[in-house]
């Protein structure tokens, strides 16, 4: 392909004063209190998994040095109850909310955790985990804005090394 | 029986109690309450000096005295030598006992008072404490930069430390209470007064700022804070507080505060998109203009929002180049169209660079409205494009006019000595008018010949074949055509895989090339972009063949295909163009050995096939 193609359709903010939607997605940026042990985050990985999917939340949070990252989707008052428990968490603090936006469809089949374990025999047959390098691309259903978010998010949390495997994300990467 | 219930009460009395009699004072009555400070060894009988159990020296002689004397003595916590733990200390009380008006004995009387002498000790100890942190204190105050005070319920100073002097240059005698509130500037003096005494009234602390008066009479701000100190359970007696100079910070932050809110309003001022980001690289402040030209507020717009008014086809794009601006700090630039409020993609150049002071990284962007420029110079390109390719078509077809001329020449030439050796003239006129004939007739050939090798050299059109990439010419041509192909938003497929090479011309193909993508992009339906394929490829016989097929509106072809190549024949009269497009590419094929062919249909789109060489010379290779 030579040419430009010009299929991407436009992804626009909704109207204002548009509220009939049935689903947010919410993404944070934070710093653990303390460096997260390999126990910490398996107990941290367990409970949030058993929770979420009892509550129908997907999504996706990212652990490095004590950068912490997550977005997650549910219904609005699912997921703005479960933001204001995760802000109340004395595990981590600087929890500064970077989106919060009605979203027509989830773009996360279920939800996962990605970060290096110290140990790493023990993870990689969990339910739920991810090396960060295996985080796979941003839906394609986010917006280009919010896939760029979700790469800068990444790139925030691991650095700019172990980001890589996003820059091959964003649609029109391999050109 | 009496005596004995006074033995009883004396012997478990709390406080220790003996009789010693005689010169050496030998114990003769003991109570329990004694025998326990004595010592286990039962000392009845003993002289006190051989058993002086918990005694000490002192108290020995001083028992010897009371007996010589006769006067009772009490000695007052004195301290026992005794196994137990810590010191005991008891008041003991020497009283002589008189048989017959002589001494003949002592009694002994000792209190135990360890708790309250150890009680007088520890308040002792504090006081010598509180005398030492009393000092300190002191050293502290009046070395501070501070300047330290105590005020009183009514607001009465009741101390201030030595740097106020110093500070205000006021003589030690001055009246404080008097003088203070009139070196406190006159623009604050109200204020204070009233919110110290405001504080004061409701019992608590306060903090504030103000200018007071130097020695030198400039004024210089100063950060007053006071608590009160509480006495449970009433009010609050007095309020102990420290003022500090903060005028070189206030300045400071009061500059940059300052230099913030005019940068803000300048910022908002400026008719152009500006926006700061974090670190991160997520965008926390757009300027008024991007919510005015975008409609959307900053809330709206969000940290990655200004992708969102990209247009769609450039978001991928600018989206990976800004993660990888913000992963390496390399400045962002780029020229992208941006959706207004109304809806209208605007052209615009995005900036944004790393500025890394003390406050740490910070990006800064700007998106400069450069439409009328763009389009202006997309106009002129798009201007200069035709005008490079008529010049180019007028060359060529000058050349091949001039090539096609040739032939009529040479027969007119032919038939012109014919005419010159079989007929004759009797006009001597016409002789003559036979000569500038003939030397019209040389002159054109002459003309024509130099007409063709002129353009020829110029363009390269007689240039040697020479092994050419398809596909590096092609997009070559596609660049010259990038105006055309933004503005009809047509998708180009480029496929020479099957035949990557072409032994060529190169301006010829080029020409073949350009006109063919042009033509495709000329002739666009009206109800869907347009979707043109280049293909090379091999014929079942082998030989190289070029496909140009589009989508367009179609044509209908006359039943014999000539007209289509016609010079001047234009098929879509109401769009333009020179129309001797297809003339030259029918002319270069013909002029090196290949044939054309078209198919179209009307509504669909149609196809242009080159033959680059003739079936018949080299079908059997
Ligand atoms: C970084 C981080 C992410 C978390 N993510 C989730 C989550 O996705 N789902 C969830 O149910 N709890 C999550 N939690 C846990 C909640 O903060 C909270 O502990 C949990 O919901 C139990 O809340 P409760 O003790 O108030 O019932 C997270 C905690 C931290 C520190």
């Amino acid at each position: 392909m030579l040419a430009a193609s010009y299929t991407q359709a436009a992804a626009l903010p909704a109207p204002r004063g548009f509220s009939f939607h049935t689903m947010k997605h919410i993404v944070y940026l934070s710093r653990a209190v303390h460096p997260l042990s390999d126990q910490d985050l398996q107990e941290l990985l367990d409970q949030c998994r058993r929770d979420n999917i009892q509550h129908h939340v997907t999504g996706i949070l990212l652990y490095s040095h004590g950068n912490i990252a997550q977005l997650f989707e549910a219904e609005p008052e699912v997921a703005d109850a479960l933001f204001e428990r995760i802000a109340r968490d004395g595990r981590h603090s600087h929890v500064q909310k970077l989106i919060d936006r009605p979203i027509s469809a989830r773009s996360f089949a279920q939800w996962s955790m990605a970060f290096h374990p110290l140990e790493p025999a023990g993870f990689e047959a969990l339910e739920g985990f991810l090396l960060p390098h295996r985080v796979p691309a941003p839906p394609t259903s986010l917006s280009i804005a919010d896939a760029t978010l979700v790469e800068l998010v990444c790139l925030a949390v691991f650095g700019p090394d172990t980001s890589a495997p996003y820059a091959q994300a964003l649609p029109g990467a391999a050109q | 029986m009496r005596e004995q219930h006074l033995q009883d009460i004396l012997r478990r009395l709390p406080a220790g109690v003996a009789t010693l009699e005689g010169e050496e004072l030998r114990y003769t009555f003991i109570n329990e309450a004694m025998a326990g400070l004595l010592g286990p060894a039962d000392a009845t009988g003993q002289p006190v000096a051989v058993h002086a159990g918990p005694w000490p020296a002192d108290l020995l002689d001083v028992m010897q005295q009371v007996y010589r004397t006769g006067k009772a003595y009490v000695a007052k916590a004195c301290q026992l030598q005794t196994g137990a733990a810590g010191p005991i200390y008891c008041d003991v009380a020497l009283e002589p006992v008189l048989d017959d008006n002589r001494i003949s004995g002592l009694l002994l009387f000792a209190v135990d008072v360890t708790v309250q002498e150890q009680a007088r000790q520890r308040t002792h100890e504090l006081a010598i404490e509180t005398r030492r942190l009393d000092a300190r204190l002191r050293v502290l105050t009046e070395t501070a930069p501070q300047i330290t005070f105590t005020v009183d319920g009514a607001g009465r100073y009741e101390y201030v430390s030595p740097q106020w002097y110093l500070f205000t240059g006021q003589p030690p005698t001055c009246d404080l209470n008097a003088i203070w509130p009139l070196l406190i500037h006159p623009d604050d003096r109200l204020r204070v007064l009233y919110q110290s005494e405001a504080a004061r009234k409701a019992g608590v602390g306060w903090s504030y700022e103000y200018r007071l008066r130097r020695y030198d009479g400039h004024y210089r701000w100063m950060l007053s804070r006071a608590l009160p100190e509480l006495h449970a359970p009433g009010q609050p007696v007095y309020w102990h507080g420290a003022l500090t100079e903060v005028h070189d910070q206030r300045e400071l932050s009061e500059a940059r505060r300052r230099g913030e809110a005019e940068l803000r309003f300048l910022a908002d001022s400026i008719p152009e998109l500006i926006w700061t980001a974090t670190p991160e690289g997520f965008v926390e402040y757009y300027n008024r203009f991007t919510e005015d030209y975008s409609g959307l507020s900053t809330d709206e717009l969000g940290p990655t929002g200004w992708i969102n008014l990209l247009h769609p086809s450039e978001q991928a794009a600018a989206g990976r180049q800004w993660v990888h601006c913000i992963a390496t700090g390399e400045p962002y630039e780029n020229v992208f169209r941006m959706r207004r409020h109304d809806g209208r993609y605007r052209w615009h150049i995005i900036r944004a660079r790393q500025l890394t002071d003390e406050q740490g990284p910070r990006w800064f962007g700007a998106c400069t409205d450069v439409d009328d420029q763009h389009r202006l110079r997309q106009v002129l390109q798009t201007q200069y494009d035709e005008l490079a390719q008529a010049n180019r078509d007028l060359d060529t077809f000058v050349y091949t006019a001039s090539h096609d001329l040739k032939q009529p020449v040479l027969n007119l030439r032919g038939l012109f000595d014919e005419l010159r050796q079989g007929a004759t003239f009797a006009d001597p006129q016409a002789e003559q008018m036979l000569g500038m004939l003939d030397e019209a007739l040389t002159q054109l050939d002459l003309t024509l010949q130099e007409l063709a090798a002129t353009v020829r050299d110029q363009r390269g059109l007689s240039a040697p074949a020479e092994e050419l990439d398809v596909r590096n010419v092609a997009e070559e041509v596609l660049l010259g055509l990038r105006a055309q192909v933004q503005e009809t938003e047509a998708v180009v497929e480029l496929d020479a895989e099957a035949a990557p090479t072409l032994v060529y011309g190169r301006a010829n193909l080029r020409s073949v090339l350009h006109n063919l993508v042009s033509n495709a992009l000329k002739f666009v339906h009206p109800d869907r972009p347009p979707h043109v394929r280049v293909r090379s490829y091999l014929s079942a016989a082998g030989q190289p063949v070029l496909e140009v097929r589009d989508n367009g509106s179609g044509m209908v072809l006359p039943s014999q295909p000539a007209p289509v190549f016609q010079p001047f024949a234009r098929q879509h009269p109401h769009i333009g163009g020179s129309g001797v497009g297809l003339y030259l590419v029918q002319r270069i094929i013909t002029s090196r050995g290949g044939h054309l062919e078209v198919s179209s249909e009307v509504g669909e789109g149609t196809a242009f096939t080159v033959y680059w060489q003739e079936r018949g010379l080299n079908g059997h290779a």
